[in-house]
């Protein structure tokens, strides 16, 4: 092998061989283990990701993946930014619990209250997102710990309201009475797929323009690479971190919007904290390293790794939590590449020390 | 102690830092390798000390062949490395430094630091160092942690040692006295090797030179064989820049008015005030950690003053942010070029339009005009003759010196009143400090007011009109250029002003 491939093996593609390596065989230890057939599995698995009658199971994934991809835009504009909200959870939550209250309460032609609703879920996202914001830059919370934490007060408020102000008592459950149904969004002809999916796209369109063609997404990215280069040279980083976080808050709320009047048509409590998008979301972000325009495939990824697992077990007894497994070889590689770059930042970035 | 370095290759990715060097070290002699950063020098010695293994090329001490596989072989071999930055545990005292992970232990199992004392005062009286082991590493000032890493070695019977830029964060005094033990370490037969890049404490304290250039050895010879003006162009390839000739100076009016400011923790700087008029360079001189970096925070509005106030263009910026500031007619280039200076992570070109002031010029609307801000940076690259693959290359693949040049442009280019330099020729090449000094020159000489906030001593001598000097979070009275000479600033750096005027009257 030459040295320069050599080079690039090390560098660039071993650790993906490696992580492909792990993920497999895994996959085949716990195939092993419960005896299932391999091609069953395989099969399974694509069928259960891509497949299904009509396209079933295709459109499950795709669901999902418009959740985790939105989930995983948001993330991606406030860490590029350097500012690492981790309470796009509660930001989400904040999002679908208001809409869903709008849509309740809301007088109104559907139209009208369908966009009063989603403009009132991404409002509530974005004040969820600045409360942090306001809590690091004036009380000196790290944005860390503060966007986290802040994740568990409006999870219990969602609780208690549609527990109890709002609860629709007949149907026995811990949720909200069900939004007009002249407001939920349309499905796509002959497909269990409903348009939401545009709402994304188009989220995604914006954040990669935004990333990389605008003055704002410039600057919040040279906050991002050095805080310190930021603030010398005058940037308004103050006003930047505000008002990245408050786009980034409401992106998550118009994924909480999406979820409500898309795929559950009520606030159900838990239905946006059990399936973990928010995590997801960033789990996502950073396996490509929050490059744009990888961020939403590395959503479907993971949106069909999860959809698949459920698609292997029902076709080969695999169990689906198979694909919990595989994330966390995911979190476990990604979480080694973010400390190792660290480390040689680290080692090599001492003042002014770049003599060989 | 006698080394040898044969043949040595290292190379980092397609870099080759070293190529093909062949070095010796004689016993009892003192070494000096110079070159320009990125010359190899650096990379050369950790090899010898065995933190970086050469892909190519022999280690011989004493004769027989070694094969580090970590420093711990060099320093049971009887090696020893004191690096820039030191390391020292700064809550402990002097002697639990020194004898960390060697200590003596009695037969009991415990430290017996009576014996580390008694070996300790035999070094100390041959020679001819002073100093309190039992103070708290903390409490010393930079020269005497120099002494205690020197220390380290002396108790570990180093024989060869190697020190890495020594005196960069020395006064004369120290270095004078750091030159005096080494002096001493040379006579009773120990190897000094000293990496530096000033020339004139080449020829005051070494035997040998090697000069470094490019990853390749140059020339390598007896001090008496070679001159200051030879061993400068070996270092740069080529003849030197004429001297520096400012014009007289005309001051103007006066563009940077500080009264009374107090800064740092609890206002631990200050009072200071000073002016800065238009057309001059105000020089501040000091020891690096004497609040020269609080007092520039509170300039630039890192972190607003104590106490005081700060008129601009005549107009109060207290209160204003940094962005502010630099509206107002402030540039300010910043020592740290690696966090402060630059986003490495982004390219040249991003780098150069960052904090320009007039954004529509880089910009349609909310969208970047990436085809302006590469001009721009083009602009930068040539007329600073930056050494990069062009503006769209990551600011982190270019040198230090040419790093610094674009950080420095950035800023002049904006050709506010008031230019803050901080350090600007930090650990950068000659070529790049000419470069860095013609244009500090040519700023002031065109009616900018400029203050220069610089531990090198003979940066501030070449280029100030003014100097302060800055101990302890004070100023001294300003000193015009005309009389300013190196004993009475040296003596400045180092006590209150009326103690130092008193010893020099």
């Amino acid at each position: 092998m030459s040295g320069r491939a050599e080079r690039l093996m090390s560098g660039d593609l071993l650790p993906w061989i490696v992580m492909l390596a792990w993920i497999l065989a895994i996959l085949f230890g716990l195939m092993l283990l419960v005896g299932a057939n391999f091609g069953e599995a395989l099969s399974g698995f694509f069928n259960g990701a891509f497949g299904g009658r009509r396209m079933a199971y295709l459109a499950a994934t795709l669901s999902r993946a418009t959740l985790i991809v939105g989930m995983a835009l948001s993330v991606m504009i406030s860490f590029r930014a350097g500012l690492f909200n981790i309470g796009g959870e509660g930001q989400l939550v904040a999002g679908g619990l208001v809409s869903a209250l709008v849509a309740i309460l809301l007088p109104g032609p559907p139209l009208v209250v369908l966009v009063a609703a989603i403009l009132a879920g991404m409002a509530a996202g974005a004040l969820w997102a600045l409360l942090a914001g306001v809590l690091y830059l004036y009380v000196g919370v790290p944005l860390l710990v503060g966007s986290l934490l802040l994740n568990f007060p409006i999870r219990y408020i969602a609780s208690y309201l549609v527990a109890h102000p709002f609860r629709d008592v007949p149907s026995g459950m811990l949720q909200s009475h069900l939004v007009p149904e002249a407001t939920w969004l349309a499905y796509f002809p002959g497909f269990r797929l409903d348009i939401g999916i545009l709402f994304i796209v188009a989220t995604s369109i914006f954040a990669i323009v935004y990333s990389h063609t605008t003055v704002h997404g410039y600057q919040a990215r040279l906050n991002g690479l050095s805080a310190d280069f930021a603030r010398t040279v005058g940037l308004p980083v103050r006003k930047l971190t505000l008002q990245t976080l408050a786009m980034s808050g409401a992106i998550a709320g118009l994924v909480g919007a999406i979820a409500v009047f898309g795929m559950h048509h009520r606030y159900i409590d838990g239905m946006l904290v059990q399936p973990l998008y928010a995590w997801t979301g960033i789990i996502a972000v950073l396996l490509v390293g929050m490059i744009p325009w990888l961020v939403p495939l590395s959503g479907l990824f993971f949106a069909a790794l999860q959809t698949g697992a459920a698609g292997m077990e029902r076709a080969a007894g695999v169990p689906k939590e198979i694909a919990l497994v595989m994330q966390a070889v995911i979190i476990l590689f990604v979480a080694s590449r973010v400390s190792g770059a660290i480390l040689s930042a680290r080692s090599s970035g001492t003042r002014g020390g770049d003599d060989v | 102690m006698h080394a040898a370095l044969n043949n040595i290759r290292v190379a980092f990715g397609p870099l080759v830092a070293v190529d093909d060097v062949s070095i010796a070290i004689a016993a009892g002699e003192v070494h000096a390798v110079v070159g320009e950063n990125g010359a190899g020098k650096s990379t050369l010695m950790n090899v010898l000390f065995g933190l970086i293994k050469p892909e190519a090329g022999t280690i011989e001490v004493e004769g027989v062949a070694r094969n580090w596989a970590s420093p711990q072989d060099a320093i049971r071999a009887g090696l020893g490395m004191v690096h820039q930055h030191f390391m020292l545990q700064e809550e402990m005292t002097v002697l639990e430094n020194i004898v960390l992970c060697g200590e003596p232990v009695n037969r009991f199992g415990f430290v017996d630091f009576n014996r580390a004392r008694q070996k300790l005062a035999d070094g100390f009286r041959e020679h001819g160092i002073v100093i309190d082991l039992d103070a708290t590493v903390g409490g010393l000032a930079v020269g005497q942690r120099q002494v205690v890493e020197i220390l380290k070695m002396l108790y570990r019977d180093a024989r060869l040692l190697i020190l890495d830029e020594p005196t960069a964060v020395l006064t004369p005094q120290e270095k004078d006295r750091l030159f005096g033990i080494l002096r001493s370490f040379a006579a009773s037969g120990k190897s000094i090797v000293i990496i530096t890049h000033k020339l004139d404490e080449v020829l005051e304290i070494a035997d040998r030179v090697s000069v470094m250039r490019g990853g390749r050895l140059v020339s390598s010879g007896p001090l008496g064989e070679t001159s200051k003006d030879r061993i400068a162009r070996e270092i740069i390839g080529g003849d030197l820049p004429p001297p520096l000739k400012p014009a007289a100076r005309t001051p103007g009016e006066v563009v940077l008015s500080v009264r009374g400011l107090r800064a740092g923790t609890r206002g631990w700087v200050g009072p200071l005030s000073f002016d800065v008029h238009a057309g001059e360079i105000v020089g501040i001189a000091g020891v690096s950690g004497n609040g020269q970096a609080e007092l520039i925070r509170a300039l630039a509005g890192l972190a607003p003053g104590v106490a005081g106030e700060i008129m601009l263009n005549g107009q109060p910026v207290d209160r204003l942010d940094v962005g502010g500031r630099r509206r107002t007619g402030m540039s300010y280039i910043p020592e740290d070029r690696q966090r402060a200076g630059l986003a490495l992570g982004a390219t040249v070109a991003e780098n150069a339009n960052a904090g320009r002031d007039d954004v529509s010029t880089f910009s349609r609307g909310p969208f970047l005009d990436r085809a302006a801000m590469a001009s721009f940076a083009r602009g930068l690259i040539e007329r600073y003759r930056i050494k990069v693959a062009g503006p769209s290359a990551l600011a982190s693949t270019m040198s230090g010196g040419n790093k610094q040049k674009l950080v420095v442009g950035r800023e002049l280019a904006r050709g506010t009143p008031l230019v803050i330099a901080e350090n600007p020729t930090w650990g950068v090449d000659i070529g790049a400090i000419e470069l860095i000094h013609a244009e500090l020159l040519r700023m002031r000489d065109q009616g900018h007011a400029v203050l220069l906030v610089s531990t090198e001593l003979d940066e501030i001598l070449r280029l100030s009109d003014r100097v302060l000097v800055m101990y302890s979070g004070t100023l001294s009275e300003p000193i015009e250029a005309a009389d300013a000479d190196r004993n009475r600033i040296g003596a400045l750096m180092t006590s209150r002003t009326d103690a130092a005027l008193r010893s020099v009257a």
